[in-house]
């Protein structure tokens, strides 16, 4: 069991890949904004790499274990404690009934962190994944973020020592920076029939911040002042970034009028706008560590057979080649 | 000429039309979905049909490396793992299905009915207009005698609002595609006869109720949950989104309506829908769902039989236009 003492700004079951399946019926996947921390955090515990487990948004979070358990925490460095005393991070270390595990405010680069328990966060599945999604408020612990007094079932551990002292190499663990770039294919549309080859040459070079307004569902970037390729949506709408409705991928950048926005793990399914890039399988979890009205990010293009090339490296590194220890 | 691999190509491919079959368009969406457009950009249902005969068919071959398929009014969204189904093989295997599929017009689709009872200008969505008008716009166009559906009478140079009613009432609408929130269905009036159009919100309005019924250029919407919204209200209707899977319509699956649904309305008091949504709760509403198909070839015939008419109401609409503001 995990109770609660300080949920923090956002705390939510997350599994991985999330929901799939649903995606035709309006239902983004949920599931972590990081995958590659999440996966991480599990892989030290010895979980499949996709069990339930939390994410932790921007720190000031605490919370108290019931038994004796192997833990991790990986992701933005929160300066983790165990009973007041430094814990370790990308490194499982076990805990025992009535420590208590404070994560404070977010320090440095990065956003959210992963907190993975020996044998998984239980919680009912709904529709086939422990995620929560935000938006349809289910899945995950009630279909919301944790709050002060909820208590988190685990599933049984197995054997705690067995995985007690794993940790990442120092090579495989993700640096966080604040300016980022992201790796992204053009389309599904851009240039020529949309926007011009200018527009799509400023949004690759253009250093684009990360707005405030910024979460789960989208993560927004500035206005621009767009040439466009052509002068109106015709049907759709009035402007030029109006199409008929069509799906989202997912993390996808939607331009909506002016204002570029990532889609991310809760967003919107499906709609009438414009996507001039998509990220990456192997980028997208750069995204669940963009610090809101901070960090800044360039998108650089790749192919697919680079995108294909650099999702088989990052899986790579979430393998036991990439920890040590014990 | 294919362009997979090549650096700032977002078109993979275009295909021509050619013998009823509309042009596609292959698109990258990243390096795990693909976009698969079909013909132009304009409001046609037979294209639609078309794309809910050709998801169906290739759900069901089972291709290794496919996730799932988003069709939408002109496209599908095509999720799969590109480490186990090269963009190549896919493009190629959708061809294969191009050519087996039949042209839409040799196209039969399963289609159920699904009856829905809908209070006109109900309080609920009057109240999320009264707000609007309170906090976000005074001088909203679109908001005439503190609601939306008079605007929708001026807009389309009905007579009154018993008119626009008729027009709901007398059309089923048909589902494209269902997205943006969970269970959102995209519904037009297969009736050409009764195609009502009206601009958004603008800006968009903070509250909605769920249940509402609103309509956006010529697509009608039933909200799903409580959100915010830019359709031109005109009524309520009973749950399609139970998250929570409590009554026995939502056992199998939290969302209502299916893509090809017809959605038909019949007119209750708003008495009568607070007594219908509170059966829904107790689970002592059976939903009225009957199955069917739409058989698109007799559907062609019918447009066809009534276009004079539905050519007849269009110029009306344009006349109407000259009048009237855009929010």
């Amino acid at each position: 069991m995990l109770e609660v003492l300080e949920g923090g700004l956002q705390t939510t079951v997350q599994d991985w890949p999330g929901r799939q399946g649903y995606l035709d019926l309006g239902m983004y996947p949920a599931g972590p904004m990081d995958m590659r921390s999440f996966r991480a955090a599990n892989l030290l515990v010895g979980n499949p790499q996709g069990a339930a487990a939390l994410e932790i948004t921007a720190g000031n979070f605490k919370v108290q274990f019931t038994d004796r358990r192997a833990v991790a925490v990986t992701g933005a460095d929160m300066q983790p404690t165990l009973n007041g005393r430094p814990a370790p991070v990308w490194e499982s270390f076990a805990v025992r009934g009535g420590d208590v595990l404070a994560l404070s405010i977010v320090r440095g680069a990065g956003f959210r962190a992963y907190l993975a328990v020996a044998g998984a966060v239980e919680v009912p599945e709904y529709l086939g994944s422990r995620a929560t999604f935000t938006v349809g408020t289910v899945g995950g612990f009630e279909g919301r973020g944790l709050k002060k007094g909820d208590r988190v079932a685990l599933r049984p551990a197995g054997n705690v020592d067995a995985v007690l002292g794993r940790r990442f190499k120092a090579s495989a663990v993700p640096v966080y920076e604040r300016e980022w770039e992201i790796e992204v294919m053009r389309g599904p549309q851009a240039d020529p029939d949309y926007l011009t080859g200018e527009d799509m040459e400023f949004f690759f070079s253009h250093p684009w911040k990360v707005d405030r307004n910024s979460n789960r569902m989208g993560v927004r970037l500035e206005s621009h002042k767009w040439q466009w390729a052509r002068r109106g949506g015709g049907i759709a709408g009035g402007h030029p970034s109006n199409i008929l409705d069509n799906g989202y991928a997912v993390w996808t950048v939607n331009v909506c009028g002016d204002q570029p926005i990532i889609l991310v793990a809760d967003g919107p399914s499906l709609g009438g706008f414009i996507c001039n890039a998509t990220l990456v399988y192997a980028s997208t979890w750069k995204v669940g560590q963009l610090a809101p009205g901070r960090d800044l990010i360039r998108f650089k293009e790749v192919t697919i057979t680079e995108a294909i090339t650099m999702a088989r490296a990052v899986d790579q590194t979430l393998s036991e080649a990439s920890i040590e220890g014990r | 000429m294919s362009t997979i691999g090549a650096r700032g190509q977002a078109v993979i491919e275009t295909v021509p039309a050619r013998d009823g079959h509309p042009a596609v368009i292959y698109r990258h969406a990243g390096d795990r979905f693909l976009l698969v457009e079909y013909g132009e950009m304009t409001l046609d249902l037979t294209i639609n049909f078309r794309i809910l005969g050709f998801n169906e068919e290739l759900k069901r071959q089972g291709l290794r490396g496919l996730v799932e398929t988003v069709p939408a009014l002109r496209s599908i969204l095509i999720h799969y793992d590109s480490t186990k189904l090269s963009t190549s093989d896919l493009i190629a295997a959708l061809k294969r299905l191009e050519e087996k599929v039949p042209t839409a017009e040799h196209l039969t689709i399963p289609s159920r009915i699904v009856t829905l009872p809908i209070a006109f200008a109900d309080h609920w969505t009057r109240a999320n207009v009264e707000q609007y008008v309170k906090y976000v716009r005074k001088d909203a166009p679109n908001v005439v005698d503190g609601y939306n559906i008079d605007y929708i009478t001026q807009y389309n140079g009905l007579r009154d609002r018993e008119e626009v009613i008729t027009y709901i009432m007398g059309t089923d609408w048909w589902n494209a595609c269902l997205g943006f929130w969970p269970g959102l269905p995209f519904m037009f009036p297969l009736d050409p006869r009764y195609a009502i159009v009206t601009p958004k919100y603008n800006p968009t309005r903070p509250w909605t109720t769920e249940g509402a019924v609103g309509i956006g250029g010529p697509c009608v919407a039933i909200y799903p949950v409580d959100s915010p919204g830019g359709y031109q209200l005109f009524g309520r209707t009973i749950p399609i989104y139970d998250p929570k899977q409590r009554s026995s319509a939502f056992k199998e699956n939290p969302i209502l309506l299916r893509p090809a649904d017809r959605v038909r309305f019949t007119r209750v008091t708003d008495d009568e829908l607070d007594a219908i949504r509170r059966q829904v709760v107790e689970d002592r509403y059976r939903y009225q769902i009957e199955d069917g198909a739409l058989n698109v070839r007799e559907y062609i015939d019918f447009v066809k039989s009534v276009k004079g008419e539905a050519e007849a109401f269009r110029r009306r609409q344009e006349e109407a236009l000259k009048h009237v503001m855009i929010p």
